[in-house]
């Protein structure tokens, strides 16, 4: 299973492949080709939504992406396609698309960091839908052989056969004094991190953000500090670590140490990163006892 | 003199208009449908007016519509009295009772329904993001609706209901589902529901199947037979779930919407 030959006179600046240009959206991603580029002053670039109907190609299927506050993602499997999803994005299917199960590895830490513990296969030919069931955009990321991509948990809503699923400990925590002086755990980013690569020809990876979505790609030890929740992927080449950054106090007795601190994501190039601009509400956590690695800011 | 056909209501429309007067939707827009045969239903403009019986309707916002009623003397709507966003102080209120009582309490669904009388305004919101669907019924239909769906139903619309055992009570541990029926007689009505995300329709022949999410599933002709059927794929660490789907069997419309509703588990 691969995608259509990556070739043209235009160049996606959202997946990065080449295609004829011809069509109003990108063949490979989906994004709009007739709109201008928007760039914040900062450098982030916003990535347009899909367009409602518009169609993806990959390998000898389609999908169509439907919808612009809840989209729907819906294939078109051609009958040596597959596609894997976890079962509760399924929304609907022809009756005769096959479906079988899809094990994964280390099923008591999937249960325990709330991911789903099996893939569902879907074997075309025919048609199935998907949806994310909350408001946001559907971002196609079209992945070239070698390329290896991490995503935060609850993201993930699609990949086509040949995309390889792997996940880890996202290795991304710190703890505090708890009741009875017990040690409380504090996962900012999710217990684990998935991780997509393609074997073979390229492969898709539907992905499902809430809000809007901006992309950036960091130089070499360029750094940038995100929301932990806002992150949606990111290049394997990134590197990611805490950072603690602690207001000053109103008054010369008070110390930096009780007051609410700020938990940052680092993200350190090179490589690309995408975040979406809903996350969810930061913890004003008090003293750190440990951490995976981070940096501290006491200002 | 020439007409122009509503794509999602059938209504004849004069020419020129750039909405339906009986549903609102769009006439200057292209119909957005699938390439399996799923069309979007009409994204409402902001604004937008339609009428029915000798009343008006308004639909306001696009992120959580509001539906506005302007109810002329002798029309009446009926609906869930918590999705009711504001009235005039004139407007006349009673009640409908739907019997079961008790079981639909249990059920999570309300057993006595409201209803708004004219002259007056009134308006309906449920209060989730989603899209208000209008759905003209011609005289002697039958549309079947999800619990927790309905916006409101013109005074001509018989209203009555049904629960689907084993739809969605494997899944979503909920007792079943309610599914509301409403059905005309000698006169049009007019309905209004809230379908959660976006919403999509297929018109399904004789014997064709699809198969739905129960949490997705919307509203379908009552010539749409529904069943619960269990799909052989394990989810669970020991092995004990499966997952269940709703098999529509056609001829008839369904209405799907993007977002998984369980009211009554949650």
């Amino acid at each position: 299973m691969s995608m259509p030959p990556a070739q043209g006179a235009y160049t996606c600046p959202y997946c990065r492949l080449a295609s004829g240009g011809a069509d109003r959206t990108c063949p490979h991603c989906g994004a709009p080709i007739d709109v201008r580029l928007k760039v914040s002053d900062s450098g982030w670039i916003e990535q347009p939504p899909i367009r409602d109907m518009a169609r993806i190609r990959f390998s000898r299927s389609t999908c169509q992406i439907s919808g612009e506050y809840v989209p729907v993602a819906e294939m078109g499997l051609h009958d040596d396609d597959w596609v894997y999803f976890s079962h509760h994005v399924l929304l609907h299917s022809d009756p005769k698309v096959r479906f079988d199960n899809m094990p994964m590895k280390g099923a008591w830490k999937r249960m325990r960091a709330g991911m789903p513990l099996v893939m569902m296969r879907a074997q075309g030919p025919g048609h199935i839908a998907f949806s994310a069931d909350h408001p946001g955009e559907t971002l196609a990321v079209p992945l070239a052989p070698g390329r290896v991509i991490d995503v935060a948990e609850h993201r993930f809503l699609v990949a086509t056969g040949n995309v390889a699923y792997d996940w880890q400990n996202s290795n991304v925590w710190f703890t505090t004094p708890g009741d009875d002086n017990k040690e409380e755990w504090h996962y900012p980013l999710g217990q684990t991190i998935d991780q997509f690569a393609v074997q073979g020809g390229n492969g898709l990876l539907l992905l499902h953000a809430p809000g809007n979505t901006f992309i950036r790609d960091l130089q070499p030890g360029q750094r940038i500090l995100v929301q932990p929740t806002g992150l949606i992927w990111k290049d394997q080449s990134v590197r990611m670590f805490l950072h603690f950054e602690y207001p000053h106090g109103n008054y010369w007795y008070s110390s930096a140490k009780w007051q609410a601190k700020t938990t940052w994501l680092v993200l350190e190039g090179p490589g690309r990163v995408a975040v979406q601009s809903v996350f969810e509400r930061p913890e004003p956590t008090g003293t750190v006892r440990r951490s995976s690695g981070a940096t501290t800011q006491y200002w | 003199m020439d007409r122009i056909e509503c794509q999602w209501c059938r209504a004849q429309n004069q020419t020129g208009r750039t909405n339906c007067t009986t549903c609102g939707a769009p006439l200057d827009t292209k119909d957005l449908v699938t390439d399996s045969g799923w069309a979007e239903a009409p994204r409402l403009r902001d604004m937008t007016e339609f009428r029915f019986s000798n009343s008006a309707c308004q639909i306001e916002g696009e992120i959580v519509p509001v539906a506005e009623l302007a109810l002329a003397q002798g029309d009446s709507v009926f609906f869930e009295h918590h999705v009711m966003l504001w009235k005039e102080p004139q407007v006349p209120m009673s009640a409908l009772n739907t019997g079961g009582g008790m079981k639909r309490m249990l059920g999570g669904m309300p057993h006595i329904l409201s209803v708004a009388h004219g002259p007056g305004r009134v308006a309906f919101s449920r209060d989730h993001a989603g899209e208000v669907v209008v759905l003209p019924l011609h005289p002697s239909m039958e549309l079947d609706v999800r619990e927790h769906a309905f916006l409101a139903g013109t005074h001509s619309l018989t209203y009555s209901f049904v629960r689907i055992k084993g739809l969605a009570n494997v899944l979503h541990g909920g007792g079943g589902m309610y599914i509301d029926r409403f059905v005309t007689h000698q006169e049009p009505g007019l309905l209004l529901l809230h379908g959660y995300g976006n919403v999509f329709q297929k018109m399904l022949q004789p014997g064709e199947k699809i198969m739905v999410e129960p949490g997705g599933f919307l509203y379908k002709d009552s010539s749409v037979t529904m069943n619960a059927v269990k799909q052989n794929v394990k989810t669970g660490l020991m092995g004990g779930h499966s997952m269940y789907l709703a098999e529509m069997t056609g001829p008839g419309r369904v209405g799907i919407q993007s977002m998984y509703v369980h009211h009554g588990s949650e």
